[in-house]
């Protein structure tokens, strides 16, 4: 059993310990470019007026995410966030946030610009997070309205700098509902294999 | 100038200083998602 959440969800979420304590919130989540699975969080401090931590959540140490919190052992679950994200880069570019890049399909058509990240998370919510879709504001020569379309992406996806690239096959399985998203993304993904054999 | 034309000068000046603050902190909090190039492994 796996759950679907828009990384606007996660940001945000309190990072609470074992015992008890709500010691941060998600800023940004983090995931990897190619295969699209999710590595860590950036955090805020608690309140207001507290700002960005220096301090990251590596998701190797996370023991549980779900709709309301970030569930983790204790304090010393955090890490500098200076070496997650060197862990996580290799070309010692500066990471890039995808919010506001254009998708593009491998035949050359704009199919809008992301607003949002869809993130599967398997089984207990500790095992593993990946990015399976987009959510954009379609493109208007799409012709699919002005309403946020849900894309679904290939589990081997390839991403970077400010275009983002999908399969053209992707337009058949877009959906604007969150709750049927997940049987999009595997109807995707079955017909990516399919037609990778024949 | 009268008394009450510095106090207005004074609040303006406040809430402005407030609503700067408050402006930049939501901006330095607003999350994102940020994309990685390195293969953490594919499925």
């Amino acid at each position: 059993m796996s759950i679907l959440l828009r990384s606007s969800e996660i940001n945000k979420l309190p990072v609470v310990t074992f015992a008890g304590e709500d010691i941060a919130q998600i800023k940004d989540v983090m995931y990897a470019a190619h295969g699209g699975r999710v590595g860590g969080f950036t955090l805020n401090g608690r309140g207001l007026f507290a700002g960005p931590l220096k301090t990251a959540l590596a998701w190797e140490t996370v023991v549980g995410l779900g709709p309301d919190a970030v569930i983790i052992q204790d304090e010393s679950s955090l890490t500098p966030t200076e070496s997650l994200l060197a862990a996580m880069q290799s070309s010692g570019q500066p990471p890039g946030d995808i919010l506001g890049s254009q998708v593009l399909t491998d035949d050359g058509a704009a199919l809008g610009v992301v607003i949002d990240v869809v993130i599967e998370v398997a089984g207990d919510g500790s095992s593993q997070a990946d990015v399976v879709g987009y959510e954009i504001d379609p493109a208007e020569g799409w012709g699919r309205g002005t309403n946020p379309m849900l894309i679904p992406l290939p589990d081997t996806l390839s991403a970077s700098g400010e275009h983002l690239m999908v399969p053209a096959a992707a337009r058949e399985f877009v959906t604007d509902d969150l709750a049927g998203f997940g049987a999009a993304v595997d109807d995707f993904r079955a017909h990516l294999r399919l037609r990778g054999r024949g | 100038m009268p008394w009450w034309v510095w106090l207005i000068i004074v609040v303006i000046i406040i809430v402005a200083v407030i609503g700067g603050v408050l402006a930049v902190q939501a901006r330095r909090r607003t999350g994102g998602v940020i994309i990685s190039d390195r293969n953490k492994g594919t499925r």
